[in-house]
């Protein structure tokens, strides 16, 4: 049965068919809100409404986008909307577009495709640098970079201008980047 | 001349993180391109950002049994989990 089907049975009330959906996007969804919330407790909450949103709206679901895409959308806006009402943590400001990008300071990285894989002590690595990094900046980077939506699709989600969209994503690209290089630079 | 070559780079590195993933076959990117066979840092720099993204897609954090269990639980699933 493919993914359209179940669905169908999904919005034609069969349970079973609902389960399947909840299991079929439950470790993309918690992957995907973890990295935003960066939080065991906040990403398994952000997972729970975003499930029970779904079998609230199931019946409504056209089909126009993918599932995995109103998914997406859910988790980002709801992750964003408790990042807002919770503002005690101090994030690293990118507002120095000029110090994001240091060309007397671009080096080789020692890093090789085996290492990518093992991903083990890269994890660690970049799970600081993603702390650093506001939530506001982590959901455009999730859903254009990680997710593959469009600039359009991403500002679509999360209700931001293309060239905002343009703006955050190329800050934290260039953030993540600069964290990592403090690892991974050499021949400076 | 070194102003203007970094000011080059440094509009390059940009440009680049806005298009990188999109078509670099456009009309606009054919510059970048250009720029980017003949300049060292550049590509240095393209490649340490496709190399961030691609560590960042591979990092993943698991759901618990616990979690799953809860999840179905709230939303009354709880007798579909092995069906």
């Amino acid at each position: 049965m493919n993914e359209n089907e179940i669905i169908a049975k999904a919005q034609a009330g069969d349970r079973v068919a609902l389960s399947q959906l909840v299991k079929l996007y439950e470790q993309t969804v918690y992957n995907f809100a973890y990295k935003i919330c960066r939080d065991k407790e906040k990403a398994e909450h952000t997972m729970q409404e975003t499930f029970l949103s779904m079998v609230k709206s199931i019946k409504q679901f056209s089909g126009k986008s993918k599932l995995s895409t109103w998914l997406y959308t859910v988790v980002s806006n709801h992750c964003l909307m408790m990042a807002r009402s919770n503002k005690k943590h101090a994030y690293t400001s990118l507002d120095d577009e000029d110090a994001l990008i240091d060309v007397k300071n671009i080096t080789d990285w020692d890093i090789t495709p085996d290492k990518i894989a093992e991903n083990s002590e890269l994890g660690d690595i970049l799970d600081e640098a993603i702390k650093k990094l506001s939530p506001e900046y982590r959901v455009v980077f999730m859903l254009r970079d990680i997710q593959g939506f469009s600039t359009e699709e991403t500002g679509k989600a999360i209700g931001l201008s293309v060239p905002a969209v343009k703006s955050r994503l190329h800050r934290a690209r260039a953030f993540l980047r600069n964290e990592l290089n403090k690892t991974f630079s050499y021949g400076t | 001349m070194e102003h203007n070559h970094k000011s080059t780079c440094k509009e390059v590195m940009n440009h680049i993180c806005d298009t990188l993933g999109e078509d670099l076959n456009s009309p606009t990117c054919t510059s970048i391109k250009n720029h980017l066979d003949s300049c060292d840092s550049c590509q240095k720099y393209y490649k340490s950002i496709s190399q961030t993204i691609q560590v960042y897609k591979k990092y993943e954090w698991k759901v618990s049994p616990e979690a799953h269990n809860k999840l179905l639980d709230i939303l009354g699933l709880d007798d579909c989990d092995d069906l």
